[in-house]
């Protein structure tokens, strides 16, 4: 029984990494836009010339 | 993609396909020459995924802007905010940009610009960051090069960046996650000790069990609540108790009693309660939060509507400037089909103007020399000059916008029975807390805490308190997926009482069409002129073009060449080597025949006129099914239009609605809506468009139809993501659902907490007891609120059974 006094705080301190993470990610804009960047992967990364651009 | 629409917007295209576009080895057809250079550009770009990856259509490419004044260092200062020597950011609001695959198209084409550092691209938000280097880049090229993909660029001032909105969502949102973090935790931890009621828990063990529920519960109800203790300081400071107090009250009096527990010891400890309060409230909010900033704000509609550049007069040319570098006494010419960039005096020459979207007069109306003209009307015929007069926050257009404000802000409250009712019972219980805890110290002092708080816990107002989120929290979810997104939840519970229903008749009822049986054809057969019509509006995008191009699907299909479009009069165009005008009939400056119906489109060649359709008005789709459900309700509907008194005579009695004003302005209309309220209805207001948004604000409820204009979604309550009315109907069935869901959940816990508060306070019940009743008491009440909308719609017999509101409790 004893062994839930060493598990649960590291359970907890595990808990407060995720949060700290959680934050992390929220202060640099990693939610601000769900949609997006799901489909950045589908595309194939063929490059784009840059003198393509026809002014 | 079917060959009867354009490949790349989305609109009809012609039967006879003219204009091809080569788009990844593949002919694919077009509606019109800015598509194919849009498309084939896209091509070229080797972007050519963007049509598989979109989800929805482009928007029809517009003739190419000038945007070279956007480097006028005047402008540049106010948009554009300088990081380094070498670096500047400028944010832009996008017209078109739709969906996932716009972000995409956008932030892939603009990269290859060379000087362009960064791009961010928020589909959501509509909004373009583009980092770049001034000293490489103009401006005005990266905004050129935004218009050519197709999209329209509206950029926006530098201090909307960290947007309040940004802000408030983020807050939000790690509000909700610690919320929902802590509660499971604290769950675990109550789990715990309850299986330690029954298996004989160690005393050391469940005194630690205690301490992690408080460890995990603290931050749940410091940081996640906060914003109902901000709440419920604010409604303590003005006076004015609302939702917020109760709540504020439960959650500190729950945690305070367990921190007592904790602390003390001796009685049980509720942190699993008060965490899962915490975080149904704040699901609810979010949703809550999510919808309204969905719905486009103010600052949108203004960008839109008001031209951020003018041509004014300097010596003998005309310079653009950025519009707030006007000064009264300035004279600026406004070109065709552009809008007025201020309030201003008309010096000429004669001409029409549109104010539909300020007054909703659907005609275009004449305005001689020395004629006030209003910033953010069209001008029908140009160019035109004017001498402007008031500019920025003194234009009308600007007033109309605080008025927008100031109705919203001015909105009734409906006293809600939900918090009138939770209030008085948060007050009650503490009053019977407080005698319990007295009478028990007079006879038995060491049962007194306990049984008091017996009390606090058995008749925790959580059933109460959630019986409104949870069932508004539902009913928002359930009307979401049906195409309703509610923006303000008040609007629901006070739409389920409406009584009276106003519509604004342009763009929310009606949408201008044609009627075969009403075109005079006066050369040639019915079916060629269709077939050359169709022809000449090919790849039009403005509602009559597309009422005349679905008029004409049997006709024969034809070719139009060298197409001219004259903004706001009409176009022009070879049809099998004879030159056609189409169009208003003043386009042709013919002053012949009858004055009255001077916005009937003419069709017409070099000999004189060959046709005319008049324009009449037809009911948008639903509408109709609407107006006769109310009605079967015994519910009033009544119209309140800027448009003339004929057009809405008609329009009402083909709707079968009695009431109607004709000829409003946005004072009348709040006026009109005043009245009503004065004599105790309540009422919905449905419309559209700008000059709609004042009148919205001041309904009880505000409707706001999904393709009309984002200044009227700013100040509504709800709004109909599609143009379809008749999901008015279901919206209503579900608010009246809610609202006898509501009131079961009250009944519910006012019955459970009337039987058990007496057996608690005479100290029966011990607290873990206690404690399951309450939670027990509080699934039910989620389980009651999650029926609403299982059935499909509501029918009428709950509807009518409902509708005497019943005060039974109190």
């Amino acid at each position: 029984m004893n062994i839930i006094l060493l598990l649960i705080p590291i359970s907890l301190a595990l808990l407060g990494v995720g949060v700290w993470a959680f934050f992390w990610a929220v202060n640099h804009s990693q939610f601000d836009d769900l949609d997006t960047p799901a489909l950045t992967p589908l595309s194939e990364d063929s490059p784009v010339e840059s003198e393509s651009i026809r002014k | 993609m079917s060959a009867s629409t354009c490949f790349h917007c989305g609109e009809a295209n012609p039967r006879a396909n003219p204009i091809l576009a080569t788009v990844q080895g593949r002919e694919e057809g077009v509606c019109c020459p800015g598509c194919k250079a849009a498309a084939e550009w896209i091509e070229h770009l080797g972007l050519g995924d963007y049509y598989r990856l979109r989800s929805e259509p482009a928007l029809r490419i517009a003739d190419r802007e000038d945007y070279s004044a956007w480097d006028r260092p005047a402008l540049r200062r106010l948009h554009v905010r300088t990081l380094a020597v070498d670096r500047a950011e400028v944010v832009v609001l996008v017209d078109g940009l739709r969906c996932s695959a716009c972000a995409w198209l956008i932030e892939r084409a603009l990269r290859g610009i060379p000087g362009i550092h960064d791009i961010g691209v928020n589909a959501l938000a509509r909004r373009v960051v583009i980092d770049f280097d001034p000293g490489r880049l103009s401006l005005s090229t990266a905004l050129s090069a935004l218009a050519q993909l197709g999209y329209r660029p509206h950029p926006l001032t530098a201090d909307m960046l960290d947007s309040q909105r940004q802000r408030e969502s983020r807050a939000a949102l790690k509000r909700l996650v610690v919320a929902g973090l802590g509660t499971m935790q604290a769950m675990m931890m109550a789990v715990a000790l309850y299986a330690g009621v029954f298996d004989s828990i160690d005393p050391s063990v469940r005194e630690f069990f205690r301490w992690l529920g408080f460890l995990v519960a603290t931050p749940v109800v410091l940081y996640s609540a906060q914003p109902f203790f901000r709440g419920a300081w604010r409604e303590w400071r003005t006076r004015h108790l609302s939702m917020d107090t109760p709540v504020a009250l439960a959650i500190a009096l729950i945690y305070l009693a367990s921190l007592i527990g904790v602390f003390v010891g001796g009685h049980e400890i509720y942190f699993d309660s008060v965490c899962m309060f915490v975080l149904f409230l704040l699901v609810g909010r979010h949703l809550a939060l999510r919808a309204r900033h969905r719905a486009s704000d103010v600052v949108d509609a203004l960008a839109r509507l008001q031209p951020v550049l003018a041509d004014r007069r300097e010596g003998d040319a005309f310079v653009r400037v950025a519009v707030h570098e006007l000064e009264a006494g300035d004279i600026v010419r406004v070109a065709n089909g552009a809008a007025v960039p201020a309030d201003g005096e008309l010096i000429g020459p004669r001409c029409r103007i549109d104010e539909s979207l300020l007054s909703g007069e659907s005609r275009a109306l004449p305005r001689e020399p020395g004629q006030a003209l209003i910033a953010g009307s069209l001008v029908v015929d140009g160019p035109i000059e004017l001498r402007v007069q008031r500019i920025g926050a003194d234009t009308v257009l600007a007033g109309i916008v605080r008025m927008v404000t100031r109705a919203a802000s001015e909105r009734p409250q409906i006293a809600r029975i939900a918090d009138a009712r939770a209030a008085n019972f948060v007050v009650r219980v503490l009053c019977v807390t407080v005698i319990t805890a007295l009478a028990w110290s007079w006879f038995d002092p060491s049962r007194a805490l306990p049984a008091a708080l017996s009390v606090l816990v058995v008749s925790c107002p959580c059933a109460f308190a959630l019986a409104v989120p949870a069932a508004l929290t539902r009913a928002v979810a359930v009307l979401a997926q049906r195409g309703v997104l509610v923006v303000d939840a008040d609007a629901l519970e006070t739409l389920a009482k409406v009584d009276r229903f106003a519509f604004d008749k342009t763009g929310t009822l009606s949408e201008p069409g044609f009627d075969v049986a009403d075109i005079k054809v006066r050369r040639g057969t019915l079916d060629q002129t269709l077939g050359i019509v169709a022809a000449l509006e090919h790849g039009n995008t403005h509602p009559l073009a597309l009422a005349l191009r679905r008029l004409a699907v049997d006709a024969p299909p034809m070719t139009a060449h060298a197409l001219r479009q004259i903004e706001g009069a009409g176009v022009e165009g070879e049809v099998e080597g004879i030159r056609y005008r189409l169009g208003r009939r003043d386009f042709f400056l013919l002053h012949t025949g009858e004055g009255k119906d001077d916005d009937a489109l003419v069709l017409a060649d070099d000999l004189g006129e060959i046709a005319r359709f008049n324009v009449s008005e037809q009911p948008r789709p639903g509408v109709i099914a609407l107006i006769r459900s109310l009605q079967a309700d015994g519910i009033e509907c009544e119209i309140l239009s800027g448009d003339c008194p004929a057009r809405v005579n008609l329009m009402a009695a083909r709707l079968g609605i009695t009431q109607h004003l004709a000829a409003a302005r946005p004072g009348d209309k709040l006026a009109r809506l005043d009245t009503l309220r004065k004599q105790g209805h309540v009422v919905a207001m449905i419309g559209d468009g700008i000059n709609d948004a004042p009148v919205l604000g001041g309904a009880d409820v505000a409707i706001a139809i999904g393709d009309g204009s984002a200044m009227a979604h700013a100040v509504s309550g709800i709004l109909l993501s599609s143009a379809r009315l008749d999901r008015l109907i279901e919206a209503r069935a579900v608010a009246r659902e809610m609202v006898v869901r509501l009131k079961q959940n009250f009944n519910w816990a006012l019955a459970y907490n009337l039987a058990v508060v007496p057996v608690a306070a005479f100290g029966f019940v011990p607290p873990w007891l206690a404690a399951i009743g309450m939670s027990a008491s509080s699934i039910l009440v989620i389980l009651n609120s999650l029926r609403i909308g299982r059935r499909a719609t509501a029918h009428d017999e709950t509807a009518t059974a409902t509708r005497p509101a019943s005060e039974a409790t109190a």
